[in-house]
């Protein structure tokens, strides 16, 4: 008799049937996931846009022409150069991000710290990297956003961003590719902004779990789910990056 | 009875901090970071790191030198199959998808489905339009032809 009730009350729970998460993620990660999915609708519909209105166009400038410098280079011709670097840099931290939530998993607070320190740096340099692009380009065309937009603005102060294929008709059309040139660098600046402000706002989270893991709060809570969630807004950024890499740089 | 002491315990998480019972500690925990399985893990995420940056120098290489000469739309199928299969790696091992439940994966990348129909449409929107502003000024310069022939 007493063997057949412990048989019959050890059922496998119904995955649905309450007491337990049928996703088996606690109730913060899953929310996390449909941030980070609401988000991607966003930067989804800013490159869209981009993209509607590349299409919209009869020319466009070339990045090839457009991000060519790298700092210390003067005026080499190196396209692609430092936006490689910025690439490398972000998917580096990636990473230390991922090695630091992996050591969570394990309870090892050194490990935690040590990846999330590296995080961080990663975080800042590629800040670094930004600021001196953003700033070039301030140099180059005299602001950021809503440059050329005078229709007595000189061709040749934004002839040199469309390839040589498509200078003939630049000349011919010289308003269309003006328009072209301020639509560029608006969508340019509103999106790597907005990038750029998602991987302020990481590196300040990664600050703030890093302080909180080595003080030992996650330690006493039994868990490092934090880092965790932590990581998933940052390994974000990092394929917002991809695609952002992919539409401005080499499409 | 022990199965309703531990069912207990998890009734306690459950009710208090239910990421102790997802965060995978209880699992992990007492194999310790330096364990076999600790181990593979760690190979794993360089591994991707490896391809990642294979993939990335790929990209750069085809767009530095070769994308000018090629025909558009293979250059655009090269750079967006590529960069699919980055995010791929990347939400799969590195945001850890790949390892959560079937039912989890699905419900996230369902809504995501919704990108296709988007960029088809805007897209197509857009070329229509370039289409349409093309005509008219063509049209619109025979008319002005015409004008000053007569």
């Amino acid at each position: 008799m007493s063997q057949t009730t412990v048989v019959t009350a050890a059922p496998e729970p119904k995955l649905w049937g309450g007491g337990r998460s049928p996703f088996n993620v606690s109730y913060g990660k899953m929310m996390t996931w449909f941030f980070l999915l609401s988000d991607a609708l966003t930067f989804g519909a800013f490159l869209i846009s981009y993209g509607t209105t590349r299409f919209f166009s009869a020319v466009w400038p070339d990045a090839n022409q457009v991000f060519k410098s790298f700092p210390g280079l003067g005026e080499h011709n190196v396209p692609l150069l430092f936006v490689s670097l910025m690439t490398f840099i972000l998917i580096m931290s990636s990473v230390t991000m991922v090695l630091a939530v992996h050591a969570g998993h394990y309870g090892d607070k050194k490990n935690v710290a040590k990846w999330l320190l590296w995080t961080i740096i990663g975080g800042i340099c590629f800040l670094s990297c930004q600021a001196w692009e953003w700033t070039h380009l301030h140099g180059e065309l005299g602001g950021l956003w809503g440059s050329f937009t005078d229709p007595n603005t000189p061709l040749d102060q934004f002839q040199h961003f469309f390839s040589h294929k498509s200078q003939a008709f630049v000349e011919a059309n010289p308003l269309v590719a003006m328009q072209s040139t301020h639509e560029f660098f608006n969508y340019f600046f509103t999106i790597t902004g907005f990038h750029g402000g998602h991987v302020t706002s990481g590196v300040i989270f990664n600050i703030l779990i890093l302080v909180n893991t080595v003080n030992g709060v996650y330690e006493r809570r039994g868990h490092y789910e934090m880092v965790e969630k932590i990581g998933l807004y940052w390994h974000f950024v990092d394929l917002v990056w991809v695609f952002v890499f992919t539409c401005f740089y080499l499409l | 009875m022990s199965t309703h002491s531990q069912e207990h315990s998890i009734q306690h998480y459950y009710e208090g901090d239910q990421s102790k019972l997802y965060s995978g500690i209880i699992n992990h925990a007492h194999h310790g970071v330096n364990s076999e399985e600790s181990k593979n893990q760690v190979k794993r995420i360089w591994k991707i790191f490896w391809i990642l940056l294979v993939i990335t120098v790929a990209e750069v290489i085809m767009g530095m030198f070769f994308s000018h000469q090629l025909p558009k739309p293979l250059v655009a199928f090269f750079f967006l199959g590529l960069t699919l299969l980055k995010a791929g790696y990347i939400v799969a091992i590195f945001m850890h998808l790949g390892d959560e439940f079937k039912g989890f994966i699905i419900t996230v990348l369902i809504p995501l489905f919704l990108f296709i129909w988007f960029i088809i449409a805007f897209l197509a929107d857009g070329g229509f339009w370039l289409r349409m502003n093309n005509e008219s000024q063509a049209r619109h310069n025979s008319a002005v032809q015409e004008v000053s022939h007569e």
